[in-house]
């Protein structure tokens, strides 16, 4: 089946604390981590999928910096948490998760959702907006411990889309969320089998859409999600800039651009890793946020499928950094990503329709497509 | 050795951990250059001060609870080598031999001087 869905994600720091059950009266009120708080709320509702990653550089608005180079700053990672199911079932969800993520960052973006049995009736519904020149990125949501023909579905993924010449595909890893409204988190000592984890690809429409009924037959219950993207850079190789949009809706709500950029832990840029070069050259240019991760397993460009090895030298995974700001801070973000990508790397562009960058509660995307 | 002297090891422990980390945090959210000051920073005052509590001749429990307590529990060696691994990792090599070289000179030459104002006083 396929259906509208909204995709709502929060950006905001690991030590975030917001107010939890009071333990006897106001005196001895507790705090949980804004983290738990959220997660617990989308376990609460049943949200058909959702997932919190955690960064491994990045700041925000408030430029605080956050990275995982040194052991007591890795006490306060940036967090990122995703929310995705249909319309009237994230909509209550929006003004509490604006409220936990307090300073924080939130975001609204419509996905198509797709889950269980794809039929080919399911395909032609979304052709319109996902199929042909539309260039697509489509997520999908896995068990860390979901095998497909004996192997790791992620890696079996990765590898039908490599096979299938989809530009990219990233494999990151969750530390909670919900899978088909069933809360998995993961623990200390535990197979964590079900804890979620989402495979993020980047194609030609036609491409992806040929390639989703495969997927159905591959996985066990999938649960994907198709939105439209602009790929601008491929292996380095300029393809178009992030359009130049209007900074407002026609409802008037402001719109934002988000920057994808997959590039791999094993890319240096002037001695340091592109990722980390991207995040501080950013951060020093005035930009409001930005966050990168380190994926498990992936690909972009024309190598196959790679990630840490037993016996190593450095690490092998594949990184995902994400930029949200203003169309014409995006511009300049882009030229300094532009510059940082010369010899390799794939960097999309979206727009955001909703985005909440301090306080308020941001409201609902206006007319689906 | 008494109880009080257990729990007191116990208690200035604790305080030198948090203490590490604090002067580890704010040292490492001001120099982001992408190298651990804040580990050079904890583990060279920690030399001094060892070294200045040795050249001050401190005898039984006060030597205790100043050294193993105090800055023992303030100087880490192993989040140094921790963060050494994450350098190369990252494939940062020069950076990785500079932490070990760098901690190892300045660190020898930190507490030779603590044991040298200790001698003074």
């Amino acid at each position: 089946m396929n259906e509208e869905a909204i995709k709502l994600t929060s950006y905001f720091g690991e030590r975030r604390r917001v107010a939890g059950a009071a333990l006897a009266g106001p005196v001895l009120a507790s705090t949980v981590f804004a983290a738990d708080a959220l997660l617990d709320q989308y376990g609460r509702h049943e949200v058909a999928t959702s997932i919190l990653l955690r960064g491994a550089e990045g700041f925000g608005a408030k430029r605080h910096p956050r990275t995982d180079m040194s052991l007591t700053l890795s006490e306060d990672l940036p967090l990122i948490a995703v929310a995705v199911d249909s319309r009237s079932r994230i909509e209550p969800l929006v003004s509490p998760t604006a409220e936990i993520t307090g300073t924080g960052l939130v975001t609204l973006e419509r996905a198509r959702l797709l889950r269980d049995d794809i039929d080919p009736r399911d395909i032609e519904a979304v052709t319109p907006y996902y199929g042909g020149d539309q260039e697509t990125k489509l997520t999908i949501y896995l068990g860390r411990q979901e095998r497909a023909y004996r192997m790791p579905a992620f890696m079996a993924v990765c590898d039908l889309l490599y096979r299938r010449g989809i530009a990219g595909a990233t494999a990151l890893l969750g530390v909670d969320g919900t899978a088909h409204g069933t809360r998995e988190r993961a623990a200390f000592f535990s197979r964590n089998a079900g804890t979620p984890m989402m495979v993020i690809a980047v194609g030609a429409g036609a491409q992806i859409l040929r390639v989703l009924p495969e997927l159905g037959g591959l996985l066990h219950r999938p649960l994907l999600t198709l939105e439209q993207v602009r790929i601008c850079k491929r292996d380095g190789e300029l393809l178009a800039t992030p359009a130049a949009l209007p900074a407002a809706d026609s409802s008037g709500m402001p719109v934002w651009h988000k920057l994808m950029v997959y590039t791999s832990e094993a890319a240096l840029h002037d001695g340091q890793p592109v990722h980390r070069a991207i995040v501080r050259r950013l951060r020093a240019a005035g930009l409001s946020g930005a966050t990168t991760q380190r994926g498990m397993w992936g690909f972009h460009g024309d190598h196959a499928p790679h990630g840490d090895r037993l016996l190593q030298a450095g690490r092998h995974v594949p990184t995902v950094t994400i930029v949200i700001d203003s169309p014409d801070r995006i511009a300049a973000a882009f030229a300094i990503i532009d510059e940082l990508t010369a010899e390799q790397g794939l960097v999309t562009s979206e727009w955001v329709p909703a985005i909440r960058p301090g306080g308020q509660s941001p409201r609902m995307p206006a007319v689906p497509r | 050795m008494s109880v009080g002297v257990w729990v007191a090891v116990a208690l200035i422990g604790g305080a030198g951990s948090v203490l590490r980390f604090y002067v580890d945090g704010l040292v490492g959210s001001a120099f982001r250059a992408g190298f651990p000051y804040g580990t050079l920073v904890v583990n060279l005052s920690g030399a001094v001060v060892l070294g200045l509590i040795t050249g001050l001749a401190v005898a039984g429990d006060a030597a205790l609870l100043a050294g193993t307590a105090a800055v023992g529990s303030y100087t880490t060696f192993s989040t140094w080598i921790l963060e050494t691994q994450r350098l190369t990792e990252e494939r940062q090599h020069r950076k990785a031999v500079a932490n070990i070289v760098v901690s190892l000179v300045l660190g020898v030459a930190a507490a030779a001087l603590g044991r040298l104002i200790g001698a003074q006083l």
